[in-house]
Order: C-alpha cells, then structure tokens, then sequence
C-alpha cells in the first residue's frame, strides 16, 4: 500500500530516506519548480536516488500529472529536464567515489533508501569479481540471478544476505561447512566480493533495479490498427498520418507513443529535448452575471474560483456563484471517452500501425 | 479542572497528569478524539452539533500550527489523525511526535526519534492507554512516551529492517493490547498484525496474514516459498467491536507486487478483511476483496462498522469501499456478504461470485505489452479515511475513478520485488455518498481537478468534511451533497479531519501539508 503514501507509492518509489537531515536536491536550474510542483503532494526528495533517461522521467511526470500535479506545461517541461539532467541513469564506475573503497559505489537506488542506514554500499568493482567467484561455485545451485531453485536457496530472499554487511554473515555461513558435502574455500577478500555480489542483486530487484523498464510492445497488427483508426476509434477524424502524425514513430519509441496514444493530455514528454511540448491546453469561458464574456486558457479551477488567461495572455480571475457561468472545453474529451471502448488489442495495434510511420 | 490540568500539564511537565482509561475508548466522550478513527468503529462520526449545515457558513479560524520544520518539505506533510485527550491533541510526522493545547495549538513538547533508516513517507499518527502514548518508526520501532512531556519510557522493535519493512500506523489501543501494523512493499516479505504490552512493548500475539504450509489459505498458493514471501501488508489502523470482542484489519496487497507468475492462486489472506479476536489473533472469518491482486490494489482500507438493516433485518455490519473500486457490505459476525457494487467503474472483473468476491478477469492482469486499466495503482480508494454517518444511513468516500496501463517488466520464471509497473494515466475524483444497503450513489460531487484527496468526517450536525483536490476543506450538506463552506489553506487537505467540543466550544481541526488548522464558530 504505499500508500500517499500512496500516491507516491504508485509509480515513484516511496523509498527516500530522511535520516536526520534529508539531502538536498541538487543545484541547477529549475530546482525551485521541482521544488515547488512536487512536493504539493510528495517530499521532492523522493527523487534521489534514482536515475532514469529523459523518456522514463517524462513518464513518471507523465504519470503525476494524471493524478493531479498541478503546474502549467512550461513547468513540467522544467521537471522533466530538471531530471533528465541530474539524475540520469546510472552508468557503472560513473557515481561518486566512496569514501572508504577506491572503486566509486553504485549509484543510490532504493536499496539505499529503503532498509538500514547501515546497509551495505555495493562497490561495483568488488561486485564485478564477487560474480566470477558466483558464477565458479554458487550458480549450479543458486541459479544465474541468485533467486535459487531446486538445489539451491533463494540469495535475494536469504536472511544471511539481508543481514550481512561485507561479508559478516556470509564469511561465517560458509565457514560451517557449505555446501556439503564438499565446501567452499573463500578467503576473507573473496568473501567480501561475493558479499557485494549478492547485495547488488538484491539492489537490482527493487523497483528502481535495471530490469524495471518496459519490454517489447509491438505486438499488434498494423493493419487491424489502421481498421481501428479510420474506424470506430475515429482517429482519422482529428488526425493524419501525413499531417500531424507524419514520421510520429520517429519522434516516439513505442512505449511512450502507446502512453501518448491512451493519455495524450498527460503524456507529453517525446524522445527529444525541447520536443517536449505538445500538449493542447484545456479552455474555458466564463460568464459573468452581466454578461460579459472572457475566454482563454484554463489557469486553476475548483469549486469556488476559475482563473484564466485570455489571448493577450492577460489575467483574469473569477469567484464562482449564482450568475457566473464557466463552460469548460477539453481538447481530448474525445480521448478520454477511448477510454471506456477500448480494447487492449485495439491499443496495441494502433500503436503498432503509427509505429510503421517513421 | 480541565483547564487546571492542562496548566498542570504544561507547568509541571513531569507530573503523571490525567490519562486515558482504555475502558474510555467504547464509549469516547465529545471532548475528545482519543483514537485513530475517533472511536473503535472506524465511523468518523460525530455526535456534535454546535456546528451544523445551518451555521457552518460562519465558520473561522481558532488556531493555526506550523510545524517548524525549518523549511524541509520532507519533514512536515501531516498525514496522521490527531488524538485528542484531556483538551491536549497529539499528532506525528515520520520521527516526531508533538502535544499541543488543544484549545490554543500551544505546543506543549515535542519529541524527535533518531532514526536508523527505513522510508519516511508518512506516519498515521499516536495511540494513547493510560498516561502512555505509542507511535511507531520508519525504522520499526514501537516507542512509547510519557503523555505528560513525552519523554520516552521504551522502544521494543517490531519488524527487521534488513527486510525492508517499515512502520507507519497508528497503534490502537484495545483494552490491554497495542495493536501494531507494518508497512513495506520492497521485497517479498510476509505482514502481520501484532498485540503488545502496553507497559513493555513484550509480544501478546502476532497473527501472519499469509498461512504456513497445511493451513488453511495454504491452499491458494503454489508452494511454502510464494507464502513466506507473499507480502499482505497491515498498513493501516483495525478498527474493533468490544461487543464481539473481534479486530478488523484490512490487509495488504501480495507480493511480489506486480509480476505473479510465482504466486498463481488467490493469494490468502492478502488483500482481505479479516476479522480476528482481539485477545488472542484468531481469525474468526475473511473476506477477501481482490483474489489473487495484481495492481497493487490493497485492501486495507478502513473496515467501518455500523449496525445497520438488510433486507427489514437488523443486522452489524462492516462495510469497506476498496481501493479496486469495489464498496462490499458484509455481516461483522460472520463475514457473509450482503451488498458488493462498483462505486466507480472498473474494469477487471467479469463479476462477482456467490459469495459476492469480484472475480478477476486474467487478461486485465498486467502484461507485457500494456493492460488498459481502471483503477489505476493510486486506486479507486486509498488510505484517506472515509466516514459512515448513522444519521443520514450514507457511506462517503473521496473517489478516483482513474485508467493507466499496467506492464510486466520482469517475464523471467520467478519474478520478484515488483516486476512491472503501470504507466501514464488519466483521472477524476469526485466525493460519493453510498447507500449501505444496496451500494447505489445517492449522490456523487465532481470535483473540478483530479488529484490527491484527503480524508473524511460526518457529523450529525448533517455535515461532511472533505479536502478538494485543490486546496481546499469544504463542508458539504451530508444529506444532498451541496456545498456550504469552504476554506482555501494553501495546500491539500493530508489527513481527516477530527471534531471535539471543549468549554462549550466545537472545535474542526485538520492537518493540511505542514499545518493544523482549528476551527471554530464565532461567538
């Protein structure tokens, strides 16, 4: 459940870890924005830690915004390169150098947020050698991800691995005697790689390890998909794949144009830097009791106030009440109603159809 | 003599001062809010009516509290439920815990836990036996402080951090038993609910949400490594009956979370309401809202008990509106269903079952290429307590009805931890009035904006409480759903709101990011 937790919970890790002073985002342009839109609904910090590519960030972004971040589509433009740029995805050897190991640690992930402050850094260089000394006496059992099997148990899970720091539980473990009938024979050293071997595994199956990405989607039919789109979706009613989707599979990999496809009023982050902004604002126009009539882009709305900003790109802002009428317009009401009708093999194939459109 | 005993309070720090008798805790007094839910029922509802649907329109502020977190967005989203006792509200963040005068929002102390880690993402707040308070840490600890100037009297550990749990609950407090809950989705680990000590912390009994191999609920699942790693989380607060003397807990979703190839079958007793005696962790019946869950949909929502008639009999029942979409009646005896309903639409059931279980559609599980689905993972409902108001019959939830698209991203043979996600969305909240005996709207307000909702409060003032996905609390008419007051407090409501009555005063206090605003009428 995580719960707002549980907002969070859902597509961003809930893992920060506050400790007594919690690290500061880093400084570099746009920080306030990040700052300011996320923690509306979440600590901002929640973010350390993990390192995604410009696309996986603009997904999570993407993701907020559906649940309702507030901002205005400049500044998600912000968040997202905010975070594209400085917290990229991990590249091995590239983070920090630790402060006690010559080889830099891996870069924080979840495995540092969550658990123990204690816990054990993962030195990659150390991690690397411990996966030979794996892969000569523990894979035949343990299996090729350490998640065990028939002959073997399960690493990730172990206790004796969760509650080892660099070898302190392990080194002891394999000193009584295992496996029998014939035993391992590691030196203190090589304990400690395997040690980092193991930690490092058990990093990478949390939600921020390297396997959480999308796999292969184009699964569809492009042709039932050019069915569906000239069809009962009535795509072709509003769009062309000479005209505003033209070489749309060029701009998008699939897996971000299957979110533009289904949620185009959030999915707004493409595959280039400053391609980012393609979304139509949602318009209002209000009436006031004497009638005069203001119209332009939807600011904020709620129950008791609407704020707009007109073509001038002037400012207004209205109490709501008797008399006051505000008539909403949202250019993808139409994609909203997909909602109800599609299918997810109607989904995959129109992605799979634009897909063709390079 | 109440306010004598808070001058005694604050002057006199280490004088025992007044406590809280748990016998107290079955029939709460107005002038207090002296558990997680206000009273055992988990109904948040009040008797109060000096602020009511006539004169909430004159409603303004008493007092205004700002926790001093310097600043530090992580150290202050309230998202505990004040309790109040002897005209002193205590509350928590991750770590902290504060007594401020309840009258005032002088704060009396405050208290800071030096953390050893775990995930700080919020804390639901104190329980209170005795002159005792209790409140749990990221980094799993049971702490208990002196009411009087929260110095502490203990800590007894609660769960392994190493194992990636974490604490976040409130305990409650039922006779001589703290009931604990734990937290944590990391890493395929197995929840439980435990009573302990209220004078040690000791262990009294600790029930596992998922079975060992041969018992019963062992039958749903593949082998004894998918249950000892099947995760069914206690995240929130049970709610109990002294009458029947029976806990309920709603517990949380399987693991790992999102890829289920290991753990094929329904997937007992996650993702259930449970009821358990109270003194000694049997379970006397189940009921489990998502067999077999693959979204993330826990069903830990609070088990709300009113009496109440199905079908011309008088009958006690217990009624959840699920994070999966799904508002389910059931008899809090005998866990027999009487009413299952969408209260949003969904999309990932073919049905229900005789006994009135939702049964999954497995091509909505999450797949490689993408399921369309709806709820999202935030969930039709979710942590945000929702209330019961006896006096209009009406069950009210702050509803997301919400699409996003599920994936699997690790297809090994044994996935673990999560093994997919969803992604991208689209989402409208609105607050539900549900009639309990057939789970129909009687009516529904659409919020203008979708987005993070707080909690709920009735009273029989005819009002209900409610955070916006703006900024707002608003008080709603509990009978027709018109609005009749709102304030703007400049951040989302994060927590439900509480109502008590001192020196003829009704006070509304709720926590809005990093502040407690108190309301009261003018007079």
């Amino acid at each position: 459940m995580r719960r707002i937790s549980v907002l969070l919970l859902a597509s961003l890790s809930p893992a920060f870890s506050l400790a007594q002073a919690p690290a500061p985002l880093p400084d570099a342009p746009n920080r306030e924005t990040v700052q300011r839109i996320c923690s509306a609904c979440h600590p901002a910090q929640i973010v350390l830690g993990r390192g995604m590519t410009r696309e996986q960030w603009g997904g999570i972004v993407s993701n907020m915004i559906s649940r309702g971040a507030k901002g205005s589509d400049e500044e998600f433009a912000q968040v997202v390169d905010y975070l594209a740029t400085n917290l990229p995805p991990a590249k091995p050897g590239s983070a920090q150098p630790a402060a006690t190991t010559k080889a830099p640690p891996r870069p924080k992930n979840l495995i540092d947020q969550a658990g123990s402050n204690d816990k054990q850094v993962v030195d990659e260089d150390a991690a690397a050698r411990g996966k030979t000394i794996y892969i000569a006496q523990c894979i035949t059992c343990h299996g090729t991800r350490a998640r065990g099997g028939d002959r073997g148990a399960d690493l990730v899970r172990s206790l004796v691995v969760l509650h080892d720091r660099y070898g302190s539980e392990i080194g002891p473990y394999l000193a009584k005697g295992h496996p029998q009938p014939h035993p391992v024979s590691l030196t203190q050293e090589q304990i400690v790689d395997l040690s980092h071997f193991l930690h490092q595994q058990v990093g990478d199956t949390l939600r921020t390890g390297p396997y959480n990405s999308v796999l292969n989607i184009l699964v569809g039919d492009p042709r039932e998909g050019k069915a569906f789109f000239d069809g009962p979706g009535r795509c072709s009613q509003c769009h062309s794949t000479t005209g505003d989707l033209a070489h749309i599979a060029s701009k998008y990999d699939p897996p971000v144009l299957q979110l533009k496809v289904v949620f185009p009023q959030t999915a707004a982050f493409g595959r280039k830097r400053g391609a980012s902004n393609s979304r139509q604002p949602v318009t209002v126009t209000v009436t006031t009791p004497s009638g005069e009539t203001v119209s332009g882009v939807l600011d904020q709305i709620d129950d008791f106030n609407v704020s707009l900003h007109d073509a001038s790109g002037q400012y207004h802002s209205f109490a709501r009440g008797p008399g006051v009428k505000v008539e909403k317009h949202d250019p993808y009401a139409g994609h909203v109603a997909l909602l109800d009708q599609y299918t997810d093999k109607d989904m995959h194939d129109v992605v799979a159809y634009l897909e063709t459109f390079k | 003599m109440k306010i004598l005993s808070a001058l005694l309070l604050a002057v006199l720090p280490l004088a025992p001062g007044p406590g809280l008798d748990p016998s107290e805790l079955i029939h709460p007094t107005v002038d207090s809010w002296p558990t997680y839910n206000g009273d055992y029922s988990g109904r948040r509802f009040s008797t109060l009516t000096k602020i009511n649907d006539q004169n909430v329109k004159s409603l303004s502020l008493a007092w205004m509290y700002q926790l001093a977190s310097g600043g530090d967005p992580s150290g202050g989203r309230i998202s505990a439920t004040p309790l109040v006792v002897n005209g002193i509200m205590y509350f928590t963040v991750p770590d902290k815990v504060w007594a401020v005068d309840a009258r005032s929002g002088r704060e009396l102390w405050n208290y800071t836990w030096t953390s050893k880690g775990g995930i700080h993402l919020g804390n639901r707040g104190v329980g209170i036996s005795g002159t005792s308070l209790y409140f749990e840490t990221p980094d799993c600890n049971l702490v208990s402080l002196n009411l009087a100037d929260g110095k502490k009297r203990w800590n007894q550990p609660i769960c392994d951090l190493d194992q990636m749990y974490y604490a976040s609950v409130a305990p409650v407090v039922v006779k001589n038993h703290i009931i604990t809950g734990v937290s944590g989705d990391d890493l395929d680990r197995p929840g439980y609910l435990e009573a302990r000590d209220p004078d040690t912390g000791n262990l009294q009994w600790h029930w596992s949400v998922v079975p060992k191999p041969g018992e019963p609920g062992s039958e749903t699942w593949p082998n004894a490594d998918a249950m000892a790693h099947g995760g069914g989380m206690t995240w929130l607060s049970s709610t109990y009956d002294p009458d029947l003397n029976m806990l309920y807990v709603g517990t949380g979703n399987p693991q790992p979370v999102i890829a289920a190839k290991g753990r094929m079958g329904a997937n007992l007793f996650t993702e259930s309401i449970v009821a358990l005696n109270a003194d000694t962790g049997k379970m006397a019946w189940y009921f489990q809202p998502s067999p077999h869950d693959t979204h993330d949909w826990d069903a830990i929502q609070t088990p709300v008990l009113f009496d109440g008639e199905i079908e011309g009999q008088p009958r006690k029942l217990v009624a959840q509106a699920s994070r999966n979409g799904w508002f389910f009646v059931l008899d809090r005896q005998t866990g027999k269903n009487y009413v299952s309903s969408q209260f949003v639409k969904t999309n990932w059931a073919k049905g229900v079952d005789a006994k009135g279980v939702p049964i999954p559609n497995p091509a909505k599980e999450p797949q490689i290429a993408g399921a369309l689905l709806s709820p999202n993972q935030g969930g039709a409902a979710n942590w945000m307590p929702p209330t019961f108001s006896p006096a209009t019959g009406l069950f009210y939830i702050n509803a997301t009805r919400a699409f996003s698209i599920y994936y699997i991203f690790d297809d090994s043979n044994k996935p673990e931890g999560w093994g997919g996600n969803d992604q991208g969305g689209w989402s409208e909240s609105m607050l539900e009035a549900l009639d309990y005996r057939t789970g129909k709207v009687k009516w529904s307000h659409h919020w203008e904006t979708p987005g993070i909702r707080g909690g709920l409060l009735s009273t029989a003032g005819n009002l209900v409480f409610a955070g916006d996905p703006n900024s707002n609390l608003v008080a709603l008419n509990a009978t027709s759903g018109d609005i009749l007051w709102h304030a703007n407090l400049g951040s989302s409501v994060t927590n439900g709101a509480i109502t008590y009555e001192l020196d003829g005063r009704q006070y509304l206090v709720v926590g809005a990011g990093d502040k407690l605003f108190a309301f009261v009428m003018n007079q």
